[in-house]
């Protein structure tokens, strides 16, 4: 293990137990190393167990197989020190609380001073482009919108690493390429370790440092493709040849599936 | 355009209801006028009605229709309004255990069902003899009637909540209280309104129900004595009407206070 590594994927499986009785397989020994600063992508079709393997990287779920490791210490304990950020597919606001309050909520949790958390909050606002709504209510705020105050959300601990489960997923092609371009942007400016869920392989690719194709019955990694696409990318990129030979590699990664 | 949005408006859907009623009554008031020996004890005319609460006859020693109804208004709702107060605290607490605990929930919410099911007024003899004082016993069935419907629909508010949610609070390693305080007692508010608007008007109808089993000068006290033809019996029917308006009008304020304490309520989409 090279000291670049944040999380170290052991040998990971996953088994749930149904309600007869029966047992099913949802990831089976996975390894893989996550380099600190790194944009990864867990690209696979539904039921290969892409969120199954984020949750555990959360602590969210316990692997029945397997060992990991964040930072060499467990999950358990990275979400204790509040190292992990979380963006869900919704962007599960509170609907009650303003923009910057949404924001502000894992700063109370963590009994940061008033002040800073106003500070911090309005800086995360002004990151992802939200300075203006920082008093407006969710309910107010069009889909993209809700989803960058998730992100801001999920930064504003200055997490380490910043986790995405289909964050885009359910937001129209327009908007999700402008927020690919401000995530790329953000990240650059944050330099976290980001773990992205998707089944959008042209996304995977265009965010990612390193693309893994997961498989599915049983949830299983059947390959992992480098991205070596030159950085900053623009949406221009998307129409170069390079960029289209990776989308065909890692599609042909899928076969025999 | 602008007419079009009136018609369409809550305002007018309330005008055209009350009006409805007013004029099926008036239909069958008149029906009942032409048939009937003493159409007063079947059906007045809602014209009646009003006057003879605006009236300066006396009805009753020295008040008149108003100052009577007023003050036994005030008596019923001052109960209706503690039952309503205690039954609303402890149905918010036992949905709070019955979510901390699935043994408390396991055990707890047959009686719930159980308490709801029995008629009111096979209760009411109950809780006399046990409490021996008529008016404790009028608090005590507000109460009860009030706990059911806040308790069963803020437990349903608490289990609503978004799974996400909890997660979020797990991920950035919440307290216990931190994730009841921040995230499921917020999110439960709508639910828990629900619960007072079913029961508002319940615990104001148990109170005049339990009136007309004693004596006193409550609402139902006043309505079983019209009845009797101890008073006239337009006292009767000036009370069913007020009590109808005030249970509208219990709901009417549960939700205003719902949208005075959750302003994200109040707000409209932007584009």
């Amino acid at each position: 293990m090279d000291e670049r590594t944040e999380i170290m994927l052991d040998n990971i499986g996953m088994t749930y137990k149904t309600n007869d009785g029966r047992d099913v397989t949802a990831l089976t020994s996975v390894t893989l190393d996550i380099r600190k600063g790194e944009f990864i992508s867990l690209l696979g079709p539904s039921g290969c167990g892409k969120t199954t393997l984020l949750r555990i990287i959360a602590d969210l779920l316990t692997p029945t197989q397997g060992n990991i490791s964040v930072g060499g210490e467990t999950p358990r304990q990275a979400r204790l020190k509040q190292r992990y950020g979380i963006v869900f597919q919704s962007a599960v606001l509170y609907d009650w609380r303003t923009v910057r309050k949404n924001v502000m909520l894992p700063l109370e949790i963590m009994h940061v001073p008033k002040e800073e958390r106003i500070d911090r909050a309005d800086k995360m606002l002004e990151l992802v482009g939200l300075s203006d709504f920082a008093n407006h209510f969710p309910g107010q705020l069009s889909g993209g919108m809700q989803q960058r105050v998730g992100i801001a959300r999920a930064l504003a601990i200055r997490p380490e690493i910043l986790l995405m489960d289909e964050p885009f997923s359910a937001l129209d092609e327009f908007t999700r390429e402008k927020l690919h371009d401000d995530l790329l942007r953000i990240w650059r400016k944050t330099n976290k370790t980001v773990v992205f869920v998707t089944h959008n392989i042209s996304e995977a690719v265009y965010l990612s440092d390193r693309v893994c194709v997961l498989s599915p019955h049983p949830g299983r990694l059947s390959a992992v493709v480098d991205i070596d696409l030159p950085r900053p990318r623009t949406a221009q990129l998307k129409s170069t040849p390079e960029f289209t030979a990776l989308v065909a590699k890692v599609r042909s990664s899928f076969e025999g599936v | 355009m602008k007419i079009k949005k009136f018609f369409s408006s809550q305002k007018f859907i309330v005008f055209v209801w009350v009006l409805g009623i007013a004029v099926i009554w008036e239909i069958f008031a008149f029906i009942v006028a032409a048939t009937k020996r003493t159409p007063v004890n079947v059906l007045p005319h809602l014209w009646q009605i009003i006057e003879a609460f605006f009236s300066d006859k006396k009805v009753s020693g020295k008040m008149t229709m108003a100052e009577l109804i007023g003050t036994a208004c005030q008596e019923t709702l001052l109960r209706a309004a503690i039952g309503f107060a205690i039954g609303t605290v402890l149905g918010y607490l036992l949905a709070l255990l019955m979510n901390l605990s699935r043994i408390v929930e396991k055990i707890a919410f047959p009686y719930l069902m159980l308490i709801q099911m029995i008629p009111i007024l096979g209760m009411a003899p109950i809780i006399l003899s046990i409490t021996g004082d008529i008016n404790t016993s009028r608090i005590v069935i507000a109460a009860i009637l009030t706990f059911y419907p806040v308790s069963a629909n803020t437990l349903a508010g608490f289990k609503a909540v978004e799974q996400e949610k909890c997660e979020l609070m797990y991920s950035y390693a919440s307290s216990r209280f931190q994730l009841y305080t921040k995230t499921l007692i917020p999110s439960c508010i709508p639910y828990f309104f629900t619960g007072l608007k079913i029961s508002a008007p319940m615990a104001i109808t148990a109170s005049i129900l339990v009136d007309t089993l004693q004596g006193g000068n409550g609402l139902g006290c006043m309505l079983s004595q019209s009845l009797k033809g101890g008073m006239t019996r337009l006292v009767f029917w000036d009370i069913v009407l007020i009590s109808a308006i005030i249970g509208i009008l219990s709901y009417q304020v549960m939700g205003l206070i719902e949208k005075l304490i959750c302003p994200y309520k109040r707000t409209k989409k932007a584009d």
